[in-house]
């Protein structure tokens, strides 16, 4: 990465940054209802709020995979294609769902195949991350060192009491900051490394070896007892990707229609049902296993990252009070040598 | 300009349809444009995503060879998408991506003795490996086929077989679980034949595709004639939605059966991280 200049920002003039922004494209921001936030488009003059934000209810995979992509359109004698290649920012993202969306890109963009419908989404967002200054109840993101960025981002905000630390990621990000004027001052200081201080840990030293040993453990049944099989947290995981390719006929006219791709859950016992009723995970222990897994072992293998970065929102939605942390330390007691 | 390449199909036109059971028909398929069919150039093995726009997409295996201009598929009716496959009339169009998946190590494995095992509707990516291997005769040893269905009139690919069986140095077996009167071929499962055959276990290799139980037990029986765990290739059937590896569907453990297989050796099936039969 080049080395960028660093700048500050006074917080008052974050709203004219953001405006400014939104009226030459969508500018998705943290917005507060019924006492959660979730990033949503600003409409014009729109005021954001953030004090009391810690971070959003739903992940931005939210915006880089919308439920209902339309990805392909057909008619009787056209099929084509669909890309959403308008330009975008994210804002307000937190460093860990930064590493989130980071595991996101290698697994939509890597692997020889890409998914190009993401691609283009991708390619035509930028991303305003934000700096954490105090945890939230269920973040161990210390534990899985996504409390700072080193890339992924192509601003970067802190928290500086009056004012925002800004640096600068990439040349887009490099241009939104020239285009804002006198917003921003370009300035020698460094900005100060944040210390969330998150009370959950979760110690991932020797941990998926310590996982592979504990593939037929009685903690993953004992998990399933507990577990509801509602999918609230592979909803709410920011690194969750899976998905189904669902036909819509347009039913005025059947030549005509749609192939959109919806989020799907492993969680759920359909995920793995093939026809003649063969449910590969028919048994919950399996499923439960299976997204434990996929968070602290199979990344590490596929893409070289650990797919959960700490976030802590599975714990958070979980109604039946599971807990990664918690889990993965009784794997530690029991498995660990 | 996007590369249209993630999920759009080519048309392809069904030029013939053969009915080989009351629920399995084969149909042939001929692209729109001849540089479709290059595109879709395929070993035997692979898959594609063939769908019906409006009603759904589901994978099947060629079962015809790379060579053949056409490409064949064997659909049985078993749900949403089947079910609407097997009303295609001639001159009716099937959307067609792919190929995908790994496919049987065919060019690895000549100068060996190879015993294929199908079972039920998992015949096809092996006719396509039987046909490849008959198309390069000297370069393999002794074949077998054995094939095994519930009942006789479940057999497939039958003027096939019947070809193949005067093929040199072939031997075809086809085996029904249920006995009924006039078949006068082996009855029981696909494994008692199997374990009954006299190999030189160190250069033959076992291939197969069915249920997975079947799957499991063939596993055991190449095994058991002393064939090493590396020249033991099974194909695996699981949810598939993208077919290159991002959906997530067919997992098990961190593997991905649209991409990595569906084509496993033993070896790399007994070091899964998930249940496997
Ligand atoms: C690599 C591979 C090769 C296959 N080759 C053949 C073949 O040559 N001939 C044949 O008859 N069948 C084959 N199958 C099985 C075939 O794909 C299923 O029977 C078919 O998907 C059922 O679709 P459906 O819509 O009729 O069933 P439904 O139960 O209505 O399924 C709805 C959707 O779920 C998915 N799905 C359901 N069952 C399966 C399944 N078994 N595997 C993967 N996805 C599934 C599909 O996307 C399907 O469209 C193969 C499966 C795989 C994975
Ligand atoms: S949120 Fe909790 S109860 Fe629901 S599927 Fe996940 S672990 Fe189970
Ligand atoms: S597994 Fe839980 S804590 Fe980890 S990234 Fe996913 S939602 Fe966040
Ligand atoms: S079918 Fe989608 S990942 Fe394999």
């Amino acid at each position: 990465m080049v080395k960028q200049a660093n700048y500050t920002m006074e917080k008052k003039d974050l709203q004219k940054f953001l405006g400014a922004l939104a009226s030459k494209m969508d500018v998705y921001a943290p917005v507060k209802t019924k006492g959660r936030y979730n990033f949503s488009r600003l409409k014009r003059g729109q005021e954001i709020e953030l004090a009391g934000y810690s971070n959003t209810e739903f992940p931005p995979r939210e915006i880089l995979m919308p439920e209902g992509e339309t990805l392909v359109r057909y008619a009787r004698k056209t099929i084509c294609e669909v890309f959403d290649e308008r330009k975008k920012v994210l804002f307000g993202v937190r460093p860990c769902d930064v590493h989130g969306i980071i595991v996101l890109d290698k697994v939509m963009m890597g692997h020889g195949d890409m998914e190009m419908h993401y691609v283009e989404r991708r390619k035509s967002t930028l991303i305003i991350a934000l700096n954490c200054t105090e945890a939230g109840e269920n973040c161990f993101c210390e534990s899985m060192e996504t409390d700072t960025l080193t890339g992924g981002f192509d601003i970067l905000l802190t928290d500086a009491g009056e004012r925002y630390h800004v640096e600068v990621g990439t040349p887009e990000g490099a241009k939104l900051v020239k285009g804002a004027g006198r917003i921003f001052t370009e300035t020698l200081e460094k900005p100060v490394k944040p210390k969330p201080g998150c009370e959950k840990k979760l110690d991932m030293n020797g941990l998926p070896d310590m996982m592979k040993r504990a593939a037929k453990s009685k903690i993953w049944e004992d998990v399933a007892k507990r577990c509801l099989s509602c999918a609230c947290c592979t909803f709410s995981c920011p690194t969750c990707f899976c998905f189904s390719l669902k036909h819509e006929p347009d039913m005025t006219d059947l030549s005509k229609g749609e192939i959109k791709r919806e989020m799907d859950y492993c969680m759920l016992l359909r995920f793995s049902r093939v026809a003649g009723n063969m449910v590969f995970r028919q048994h919950r222990a399996e499923r439960v296993k299976q997204f434990f897994y996929h968070k602290l072992v199979y990344g590490m293998e596929n893409e070289g990252k650990s797919h959960c970065v700490g976030c802590g929102r599975c714990i958070t939605e979980c109604m039946a009070h599971i807990d990664i942390t918690e889990e993965a330390a009784k794997v530690r007691k029991s498995y660990g040598r | 300009m996007v590369d249209e390449h993630t999920y759009k199909p080519n048309p392809a036109k069904v030029v013939k349809i053969i009915d080989e059971t009351p629920d399995i028909k084969t149909f042939v398929l001929k692209f729109g444009k001849p540089a479709d069919r290059k595109h879709f150039s395929f070993m035997p093995g692979q898959f594609g995503l063939f769908s019906l726009m409006g009603i759904g997409e589901a994978p099947f295996s060629m079962c015809s060879t790379p060579k053949d201009p056409e490409i064949k598929i064997s659909v049985r009716n078993v749900g949403n998408v089947t079910n609407s496959m097997l009303t295609m009339k001639k001159g009716d169009l099937l959307g067609v991506r792919g190929p995908y998946g790994n496919g049987f190590p065919v060019d690895e494995i000549k100068g060996k003795d190879v015993i294929i095992v199908a079972g039920g509707i998992g015949f096809p990516p092996l006719a396509s490996t039987v046909e490849y291997i008959l198309q390069k005769r000297k370069d393999y040893g002794r074949i077998w086929v054995i094939y095994g269905v519930e009942h006789v009139n479940d057999i497939v690919y039958r003027s096939s077989a019947s070809r193949w069986k005067r093929a040199k140095n072939l031997e075809m077996i086809t085996t029904v679980e249920e006995k009924c009167k006039g078949w006068e071929g082996c009855v029981g499962l696909v494994t008692d034949p199997l374990k009954k055959l006299k190999i030189n276990p160190a250069n033959t290799v076992g291939l197969s595709c069915g249920p997975s139980v079947m799957l499991k037990f063939v596993s055991q029986a190449f095994q058991k004639l002393g064939i090493d765990d590396l020249d033991i290739h099974l194909s695996f059937e699981r949810m598939m939605q993208c077919g290159i590896g991002k959906c997530g569907h067919c997992n098990i453990g961190d593997k991905y059966v649209c991409r990595d297989g569906p084509i496993f050796s033993l070896r790399e099936i007994k070091r899964m991280q998930e249940e496997v039969w």
